[in-house]
């Protein structure tokens, strides 16, 4: 079975990237989601992780992560337009549709929405001559937008149809955020939908989060949480989103497991979710196009 | 033809941010300078002036402008084989080059390192569709950018009138599948087009999106491709040059006569409205279009 709906993540797996794609492509996935680290720190050289890449026969689901971009001044906005821009090339030399862009964490971040709105802005421009589309994704402890409600708002008043979210399910399930507050946002405006499970019962906000956020993460159903992703994916899809479920998980266990084991449990998630939930499995060509809002 | 008021009330709501006042040239990169040169004459168009330093040579005739530039280094790599000419760049006639330069690169345009540009001239450019440029331009008046770098043909007419009074109309860029938002987004927000209505059409090519310029003195189609070609591999680019011409069938008999050939299938053929030209050197097509160009040329 080829797996179409959910992709994997390099982060996910350990090991050279040549090994993980491979590891990616045995077990059925079509698709990844780069971390711009694993081509640039390839030991080939960036040529080399590029060519990696696209020799490996797998799409790109995107490239991450853009961090502490937005709402600078001066000198240290110019720096991170360079990385940007770098970040921008990698991504469409990687044949990539997509940068994602994680909301500002930095002290020197300036929380005045219209700057915020001019840089999202620039970063958009930027991308279209290069066909990529931007995902901003809200952070819990970003200063600038700290969940998908306020990145969408800020990515609304910009107002670019090549600006759009990254929906982590990971903080809505933390910040134990109501379902029905996705309403709010139109299937358009999501350009990416990551899920991840966790292994506690609840989270204590800000350090808990760091830390379980990017060292406890696991597979969907393989934490305390697979119903709650159930019900989060159905929503999603119920409102009408049509493109990938990226496994965003990153773990201190998977670092040390063959990535072929890791990745067979990423494909244990996807076959529950697809048989439990999305359903996607029996494709009518072009069904995507088709589909539509539950509310119609 | 459409209704002209139509299209005028439309360009009307936009606003001109970078006091854009027409196309100063027009570039094509190529491996080939003589052979294009040679098609260029046909069209009517005559060599003015040779760069300094550089393979670059200044064609002219009325109020257009092609530069071919045939330095090794400025040929694009990616487009297609270089020996078929590519339309490599737009310069735009500008109040303040600039200003209009840093305004635009602070919304997020590519900048294009100097030494990098085409012509050794301090004209500040950006990157355009593919790999293509737009340079900014405002010294269009009082004396020409050309004086500087380039250095006359002897004993050759610098300012050769256009045959059927020809005139640049637009430029077609083909884009890719569900890009048409992205780009009227890139050209409205940088440059201050304004994307015309659908029932707006000129010539003969009426497919796609046109976009007018904020002076209303030349348009850019944006074209998808369609089908099965939706799922081919294509780089975008800017792919034809559209002349306007009062008088379509008078000017396509005068230049049939040097030499140019127009396409004559049931579907594409010469008439009042338009006409496109056979394609040459590989794929090089041009476009003619009827128009009034009083009704739209002048600047505001």
């Amino acid at each position: 079975m080829i797996i179409r709906d959910f992709g994997m993540d390099t982060a996910s797996l350990a090991g050279p990237l040549a090994a993980k794609l491979a590891a990616v492509r045995r077990a059925g996935f079509s698709q990844v989601m780069i971390s711009a680290s694993e081509v640039v720190g390839h030991p080939d050289g960036v040529d080399g992780g590029i060519r990696a890449v696209r020799d490996s026969g797998i799409a790109v689901t995107g490239l991450e992560t853009l961090r502490d971009f937005e709402g600078l001044d001066g000198k240290l906005r110019d720096y991170k337009m360079d990385v940007a821009k770098s970040m921008l090339r990698l991504c469409r030399a990687l044949g990539g549709r997509l940068l994602i862009v994680e909301a500002s964490t930095s002290s020197h971040a300036n929380t005045d929405a219209d700057a915020i709105v001019r840089d999202l802005r620039a970063l958009a421009t930027l991308a279209i001559p290069l066909g990529v589309r931007i995902a901003f994704k809200g952070v819990s402890w970003s200063r600038t937008a700290s969940n998908f409600a306020s990145a969408g708002e800020l990515v609304l008043r910009a107002d670019c149809r090549n600006l759009g979210l990254a929906i982590d399910a990971f903080d809505i399930l933390t910040a134990q955020i109501p379902l029905d507050d996705l309403d709010a946002i139109g299937p358009e405006q999501m350009f990416v939908v990551q899920l991840s499970d966790f292994q506690w019962q609840t989270l204590h906000p800000t350090a808990d989060n760091a830390a379980t956020k990017t060292r406890y993460r696991v597979f969907p159903g393989e934490g305390a949480h697979g119903e709650e992703l159930a019900a989060f994916v159905g929503k999603v899809d119920a409102l009408g989103y049509a493109g990938t479920y990226s496994f965003d998980v990153y773990n201190d266990d998977y670092q040390q497991m063959p990535p072929d084991v890791v990745v067979n449990r990423a494909r244990r998630a996807a076959e529950w979710l697809e048989e439990t939930v999305l359903r996607r499995a029996l494709p009518v060509p072009n069904m995507a196009h088709l589909r539509r809002p539950a509310d119609d | 033809m459409t209704n002209a008021l139509e299209y005028e009330a439309v360009a009307e709501e936009g606003t001109n941010p970078l006091g854009i006042s027409g196309i100063e040239f027009i570039e094509f990169a190529t491996s080939k300078p003589q052979a294009l040169g040679s098609l260029l004459e046909k069209l009517g168009f005559r060599p003015i002036a040779r760069h300094r330093s550089r393979e670059v040579e200044l064609y002219r005739q009325g109020s257009m402008n092609i530069v071919v530039n045939s330095q090794p280094a400025d040929l694009p790599h990616t487009v297609r084989p270089a020996e078929t000419p590519v339309l490599s760049a737009v310069a735009l006639r500008v109040s303040d080059a600039e200003a209009a330069f840093q305004r635009v690169r602070d919304m997020g345009a590519w900048e294009i390192p100097v030494r990098a540009r085409a012509m050794e001239l301090n004209i500040p450019a950006i990157h355009g569709v593919g790999e293509s440029l737009i340079y900014f331009v405002d010294r269009h008046e009082e004396f020409s950018i050309y004086d500087i770098d380039f250095r006359a043909i002897p004993s050759v007419e610098k300012k050769p009138a256009a045959i059927g009074d020809l005139h640049f109309f637009g430029i077609v860029q083909y884009i890719g599948a569900d890009r048409t938002a992205d780009w009227v987004w890139f050209y409205s927000q940088l440059f201050g087009f304004t994307r015309l209505p659908d029932r707006v059409r000129f010539g003969i090519m009426p497919k796609g999106s046109l976009l007018q310029s904020p002076c209303r003195s030349f348009f850019l189609q944006l074209i998808e491709p369609e089908d099965n070609a939706r799922y081919a591999a294509m780089e975008e680019h800017l792919q034809r040059i559209g002349f306007g011409t009062s008088d379509v069938m008078a000017t396509a008999a005068l230049l049939e006569k040097r030499g140019i050939e127009f396409l004559a299938s049931e579907k594409v053929h010469a008439n009042d409205r338009g006409a496109l030209t056979k394609p040459c050197l590989g794929g090089v097509i041009f476009e003619f279009v009827h128009d009034e160009a009083a009704i739209h040329s002048k600047p505001r």
